[in-house]
């Protein structure tokens, strides 16, 4: 080693660092069990689409495949599995201090964690939901299902890496989110849709297509506001978590 | 102490809930090795997150290079950390986890610079198989490239010589003088007192969450080795034996426990050896155990803050 160097060492760049946690976080989360795991739920939604290809109305049948079993269930339990491990994880095995204890800033992790985990939501659960009106018959409804999942992957992907970070047993916090919060109340409280991911996904699904969603919380407009606007949340939140916490 | 110390800790403490992890420490390490000892549980890793900014202390202050290591993050490029903790990143090579710190402090050649770490600890660059499947010894050392591999002006190293061998040990004490000859800030902490003799002369002694003792390592080995042995002694006869090594000024003290047992205090062990086995034949007394008590780590450490 030479001599002491750090006080003329530069900030390191931001699109350097971003991409170094980036690329750290895919590596991590990939592996074969998850792969398959989400895989295999991708999988049921496309043979939810060959299935409902034979109902005399094939588009909205696969609209409501889509709304309740894609965007409702599948996505969200896909996009909890990764996203409260893509940090979590780091937490639980103490590896989080290799990568805080570096100059910088806080921002950065739980963006690329943001980031790793809709990287790899897309293919593995929004693509299986966007082909689900495909093998149905009913091409015209696969954008509005691709923009829907999409969006939803991104909301849902800033809510559980808020909470792979806030909460110790993040996973079941995260069922419990998704089958009373985004399940049971999204269709059974009347207008607490508005307070869901699913809800104003079905509102992208309703209003870039034809077709009706079996919830839906408003306009397609405020529907892509609004699912932005909590995947934004769900970052600062993480954000706040990430800087003020502290660590073994 | 140095005129101008780079790490700085005043009046710090840090509990959680009813648990006082450090209490009132109070120290400063300017350039060169300092070895933070104490046994398991002392607070010294806790110490060691505080001045890393790991975790933000109950009360008082830390200060590295005059900057909250907490709260600025700039202040992180000044430091590196070997910390306890055993486990590492599964799917990464030793290469892929030394250039990722250099990529996330913004070295501009991260992988030569991940190379010359590497081989700094004297790891193979080109090993291509992941950290998990290294030895402990090469974890430890891989573990040291990382924080070494932007020339950090303090070094924080936590037990960072658990599980090498002794060659390893010898070239990594090596290399941490050496560092700390150049001018950085090296703290290592050890519950090993043999590891901190060879790792320099400057200690700070940390026993139930407090600051026992700061200062030379040689004086605090003088203070130990003045340190009286308490040795339990079980027999069938204690009240006889006692005072017959009491008349033999064999003892410093002693005090019967019990029916059937001694602790007697005694500067010079194997004097005291060499009376006990005659004093108990001539008073016909069986001696059932022999055991010095006070001989682990905590014991020394216990005196330590008595005096």
């Amino acid at each position: 080693m030479s001599a002491v160097a750090s006080g003329g060492a530069r900030a390191p760049r931001t699109a350097t660092t971003l991409a170094a946690y980036y690329g750290l976080l895919l590596k991590t989360q990939l592996s074969p069990a998850r792969v398959l795991g989400i895989a295999a739920l991708g999988a049921v939604s496309i043979l939810l689409g060959v299935l409902t290809r034979f109902d005399a109305d094939s588009a909205q049948a696969s609209a409501d495949a889509v709304g309740a079993y894609g965007l409702g269930l599948a996505l969200p339990l896909a996009t909890l599995w990764l996203g409260t491990l893509v940090l979590g994880d780091l937490v639980e095995d103490r590896l989080l201090v290799y990568l805080w204890l570096k100059p910088v800033a806080r921002w950065q992790l739980p963006l690329a964690a943001v980031l790793a985990t809709a990287t790899l939501v897309v293919p593995l659960m929004v693509l299986p939901i966007a082909v689900t009106p495909l093998v149905a018959g009913a091409p015209e409804v696969v954008p509005a299902a691709f923009l829907a999942a999409a969006l939803a992957a991104l909301a849902y992907s800033g809510i559980f890496v808020a909470a792979g970070l806030w909460f110790r047993r993040a996973a079941w916090w995260g069922l419990a989110f998704v089958l009373l919060w985004e399940n049971a109340l999204a269709y059974l409280a009347e207008g607490f849709s508005r307070f869901t991911v699913v809800g104003w996904a079905g509102a992208v699904l309703e209003g870039a297509s034809d077709v009706s969603a079996p919830v839906d919380a408003g306009s397609l407009a405020a529907g892509v506001v609004v699912l932005v606007a909590v995947a934004v949340a769900g970052w600062l939140v993480a954000v706040v978590r990430y800087r003020r916490g502290e660590l073994d | 102490m140095s005129a101008q110390p780079t790490v700085v800790a005043e009046g710090v403490s840090k509990w959680f809930g009813q648990l006082v992890a450090v209490s009132d420490v109070s120290f400063d390490v300017g350039p060169g090795v300092t070895a933070l000892l104490g046994p398991n549980g002392a607070g010294k890793s806790t110490m060691f997150r505080m001045l890393c900014g790991l975790a933000q202390p109950s009360k008082g202050t830390v200060r590295v290079l005059g900057r909250d290591p907490r709260l600025d993050v700039g202040v992180t490029r000044a430091i590196g950390l070997v910390p306890q903790q055993e486990t590492v990143f599964e799917r990464l090579t030793g290469r892929e986890f030394v250039a990722l710190a250099a990529r996330l402090h913004g070295l501009g050649e991260p992988e030569r610079e991940a190379e010359r770490a590497l081989e700094t600890v004297g790891l193979d660059p080109a090993d291509p198989r992941p950290l998990p499947a290294y030895s402990k010894g090469m974890r430890q050392r891989a573990k040291v490239a990382q924080a070494i591999v932007h020339d950090p002006q303090v070094l924080v190293l936590d037990e960072p010589l658990t599980g090498l061998d002794p060659r390893q040990r010898v070239d990594l004490v090596a290399l941490f003088r050496r560092l700390g000859e150049e001018g950085r800030c090296v703290i290592v902490s050890s519950h090993v007192l043999a590891e901190v003799e060879r790792l320099g002369s400057r200690v700070l002694v940390m026993s139930q969450g407090r600051l026992a003792a700061a200062g030379d390592f040689h004086d605090l080995r003088a203070l130990m080795d003045d340190r009286p042995l308490r040795v339990r002694v079980r027999t069938d006869r204690p009240r006889e034996l006692a005072g017959a090594l009491l008349e033999r000024g064999a003892v410093l003290g002693l005090r019967l426990d019990g029916d059937d047992s001694l602790e007697l205090d005694t500067a010079d062990a194997r004097a005291l050896a060499r009376a006990l086995a005659p004093v108990a034949r001539d008073r016909g007394a069986r001696l059932l155990e022999v055991r010095q008590l006070d001989a682990d780590l905590e014991g020394v450490f216990r005196y330590v803050v008595e005096q």
